[in-house]
């Protein structure tokens, strides 16, 4: 039985000293709108604003000779008077950027003073050779995640019209990049490949690398998949009202893991009519990863971390629910480790349903914290003193003092840099997850001096 | 080049006239947006050990700085233990209602959860307009709490990012107490921000650091690089400040200098032979150790004697293209490098030093202008343009037309630009220090380098990766 130690919504209310894992609103807003092509940002904000719309920039790979993100640098006089005059000065230089929208996102600042960016934009549309498309998205309106669905919300309104006919055996992606894989394009092509291997059409990605036309087509799909259990659930849903997009997998991890993957493809190989396709795929991907793990010489030969070191190894998760929730059953049931303590960034009502089923029905009776910060984090390993961490490069610091032998940074952010893609989904996902603990292991040996001791 | 191209012609003097009567500010809000007040005052308390910056604002402000300032930098490259960046997660019901009550909570919190030795409250855009005061809260919590609690009102409109700086030094000037004795012979480095903050060249400090050794000066704290509240407190039992980096020490100096009536040395950033001079004797001077102080400056001049003559005869009649925005790290390390490469008998020609860095800077480039630094200065139109103008084809294919015009052109800057001429790529990372004598060899090496490679080809496919 799982006891989940959740932080509901009172009690994180009453939380004064947040120490977060997740960046505001107007973050999560710039991460999706980046991911349109052929587009442009405008932050309508003070000019440290703007770095929070750049940093969302190498995340959705894109281009910056082909995107500018432009900022209207608020001051003190925009505060008292209003910024609306500037920003519509600030769009109207941007007409010379040869684009097909212009994204313009609000900051705390001028949402609080009223500035109402979305008239500013109706009024200019004619005199620009662009879309407008404004996007209320301070900061104060929730977390990076909120900030995505808010984006996705205006983007779907806007931009998607009844098509009236459906596209046999199609799907929409949904929300590929609230995932903290540092290279989430990995999963998405992971999964963009398996649908083609179905003969499942992607209508389109909401959104990654996404032409505007898509948009237009978007509501001729005849399901949508959601790709994380941090944010997008809204879309769906508005997708399944409006357009009857229906929603397929949405009662699953994620496909992380032997188990899961085969889950997701036999649920998707029956949905679209795919089912010997769906075995096919589970029966070479799991005989891939088995011949592969024994070709290569893991988990057995000194050389490399050997399989006894693991078995039954208390572990903490300290993710997003995107991919905390199927590293549950990958961890428990193929590497035979123990999770006994699961730190997830967000806490989406779905997503803790299936995360206690999973717990619930693996037997296991993990502390479970959600909307966790680094102190909560910090405060949770040291009373269960797991021996290994599967997290990221803040509990490789974090956990500094408590005696904790082995961290595995499988999540954002990472101190490896990767510049080719590597999916956590799937089979090929499963080797690149086994890759990660290994090098990881190995790096325990690393030097920890620190030049002083933290007191915490 | 043809005319068309350039915006502006002139010397830094004639810049700085027109920048201050506002004629060559960029009109284009969208173009060059560098860090708020809060950020650059979050950079600066984040020098001071065992310190939690409590973030009064919605997470994305405090976020934004722990990834990047403390576990970034800090932890990953400077040994730095991971310590707490916690924000009061500012929401909808607290614009309306306001935060000052959960802001006192959030404090205790702090106290108990971090045990720190400072907690600053750094007021962000909600707050400071929603007119949340954090000044009297950090008073009412202070007297609850262990810990000292101080409060900046640093609103990323409040101010450009120069006020961050500048306030958050004013700030740590609460935590100097009155000295009960004197420590001499000792001296404040102020200005810095090297400790857990990786704004600034560590290496350049550890020179300063071993200068000051050699003629039998001490340093009580660098304020704030890695300095702990017990040393600030003691910041005023020293004989003398001096700073590090004359554009963010000097605010500072001028304050201590004001206020207690400390004695501070006013001198510029010691690149090369000249200025390196000025700093050490700047500071051995009033503590009366003008002899060590030349001793040293006689003994190490020595010691650098084949890179003072390469240098000179390098640059001796050269035209040197300084380009401040890729000079790491900085546009007033840019303008010390034009001074230091006029020492050795060069023309130096500032080039697209931006017009708001200009405006931001003022107080520095009037000092810079009265030590005689007064080089001719070129920004072109690529400047202007919408978006980040370092990296921008615009920029680029204008720098090289300008250095075309030069028969004797010698660049200085980073190997992410292309000109026609040697380039002298000052964001290598192995060649520091920059400051002092050490630098003067590594500064030689790098022009001497530059020297050699000058006929060899440059990566197309680096070029192609930054401007398309």
């Amino acid at each position: 039985m799982a006891r989940p130690t959740e932080i509901s919504s009172e009690v994180l209310k009453g939380e004064k000293c947040f120490d977060s894992y997740l960046r505001c609103a107007l973050h999560g807003a710039a991460l999706t709108v980046l991911g349109v092509e052929n587009c442009g940002v405008i932050s309508h904000a003070p000019q440290g604003c703007a770095y929070l719309v750049d940093s969302a920039f190498s995340w959705q790979e894109a281009d910056w000779t082909k995107t500018e993100t432009l900022c209207t640098k608020l001051c003190e006089d925009e505060i008292v008077h209003g910024g609306e005059e500037l920003l519509a000065r600030t769009i109207l230089e941007a007409k010379e950027l040869n684009i097909g929208a212009l994204f313009v996102l609000s900051a705390c600042g001028p949402e609080i003073v009223g500035d109402d960016i979305v008239a500013v934009c109706q009024d200019l549309e004619p005199q620009v050779p662009f879309k407008l498309i404004p996007i209320e998205c301070a900061g104060y309106r929730g977390s990076q995640y909120d900030g995505i669905d808010i984006a996705l919300d205006v983007m779907l309104k806007k931009l998607v019209k009844d098509s009236g006919k459906k596209v046999p055996k199609s799907v929409c992606l949904i929300v590929p990049h609230a995932n903290a894989n540092p290279t989430w394009m990995g999963d998405l092509a992971w999964v963009k490949q398996t649908l083609s291997q179905m003969g499942i059409q992607v209508v389109a990605t909401l959104t990654h690398k996404t032409a505007l036309s898509k948009f237009d087509n978007l509501s001729s799909a005849e399901a949508s998949l959601l790709l994380s259990h941090d944010a997008g659930k809204n879309a769906a849903d508005y997708l399944s009202s409006e357009f009857g997009v229906e929603q397929i997998c949405r009662e699953m991890p994620l496909p992380i893991g032997m188990s899961n993957t085969r889950r997701w493809l036999l649920e998707l190989g029956e949905r679209f009519d795919a089912q010997e396709v769906a075995e096919k795929l589970v029966a070479e991907g799991e005989r891939m990863v088995a011949e592969t793990l024994r070709r290569k010489g893991w988990g057995v030969s000194g050389e490399s971390l050997e399989v006894r070191l693991l078995y039954r190894m208390p572990v903490a998760i300290i993710a997003d629910a995107t991919i905390g929730i199927p590293l549950v059953r990958f961890l428990f049931e193929e590497l035979e480790m123990t999770p006994e303590l699961i730190c997830l960034r967000s806490s989406q009502p779905r997503a803790r349903e299936i995360l206690e089923r999973e717990v619930g029905d693996l037997g296991l009776d993990p502390k479970i914290v959600y909307n966790a910060d680094v102190h909560k984090v910090r405060r949770g390993l040291d009373e269960v003193r797991p021996e290994a961490v599967f997290g990221s490069n803040v509990e490789r610091h974090a956990i500094e003092g408590l005696g904790i032998p082995l961290i595995f940074e499988v999540v954002n952010p990472m101190r490896q840099f990767r510049l080719v893609d590597r999916e956590y989904f799937g089979y090929s996902g499963i080797l690149n997850i086994l890759e990660l603990i290994q090098n990881d292991f190995n790096d325990r040996w690393r030097s920890k001096e620190r030049r002083y001791k933290a007191r915490w | 080049m043809d005319g068309s191209r350039i915006a502006f012609k002139g010397t830094l003097q004639q810049l700085l006239e027109k920048v201050e009567t506002g004629e060559m500010i960029p009109k284009m809000q969208a173009s060059h947006a560098p860090m708020c007040k809060f950020m650059t005052a979050f950079l600066v308390l984040n020098g001071i050990r065992h310190c939690v910056p409590l973030v009064h604002a919605p997470t994305g402000c405090a976020l934004l700085m722990s990834e990047w300032a403390r576990r970034s930098a800090c932890c990953e490259r400077r040994g730095v233990p991971l310590e707490p960046v916690p924000c009061t997660t500012f929401d909808e019901s607290d614009v309306i209602y306001g935060g000052e009550g959960k802001l006192l909570e959030a404090v205790q919190e702090a106290d108990k959860k971090y045990h720190p030795d400072l907690i600053v409250i750094l007021s962000c855009c909600t707050a400071g307009i929603i007119g949340d005061d954090v000044e009297m809260i950090a008073q009412e919590a202070e007297k609850l709490v262990n810990s000292r609690v101080l409060a900046i009102k640093s609103e990323g409109f409040g101010g450009d990012f120069r006020s961050g700086y500048e306030d958050a030094f004013k700030l740590i000037m609460e935590l100097m107490e009155p000295p009960k004795k004197k420590q001499e012979k000792t001296i404040n480095i102020l200005g810095a921000r090297v400790g857990p903050t990786a704004t600034e060249i560590s290496e350049d400090l550890k020179e300063i650091e071993r200068l000051l050794g050699e003629v039998g000066i001490k340093i009580n704290a660098e304020i704030a690089g890695g300095c702990t509240v017990e040393e600030i407190r003691r910041a005023r039992e020293v004989e003398l400040n001096a700073s590090w980096c004359y554009d963010w020490g000097q605010k500072l100096g001028d304050l201590m200098k004001d206020r207690f009536g400390m004695p501070y040395s006013r001198t510029g950033l010691p690149y090369g032979l000249k200025a390196t001079e000025e700093w050490l004797l700047g500071v051995a001077r009033p503590l009366g150790m003008e002899k060590e102080a030349l001793e040293v400056i006689k003994r190490e001049t020595k010691k650098v004697l084949p890179e003072l003559d390469c240098l000179e005869r390098t640059l001796k009649g050269k035209t040197v293209i300084v380009e401040p925005t890729t000079v790491f790290n900085g546009p007033i390390r840019g303008l010390a490098m034009a001074r230091m490469v006029e020492e050795f008998g060069a023309h130096p020609i500032v080039i697209n030093i931006h017009p708001y860095t200009i405006k931001e800077r003022v107080p520095s480039i009037k000092y810079l202008l009265e030590t005689g630094l007064n080089p001719e200065v070129i920004l072109t139109k690529g400047v202007f343009r919408l978006g980040s103008y370092s990296e921008m084809w615009q920029t680029e294919e204008e720098l090289e037309k300008v250095v075309q015009g030069y028969d004797n052109a010698i660049y200085f800057g980073s190997s992410d630009r292309y000109p026609p001429c040697p380039v002298v790529n000052l964001g290598l990372v192995s060649r520091f220090p920059r400051y002092g004598f050490k630098g003067i060899q590594n500064i030689a090496r790098l022009v001497e380098t530059a020297l050699k490679d000058t006929s060899r080809p440059r990566s197309k496919l680096f070029k192609e990766m930054i401007y398309g």
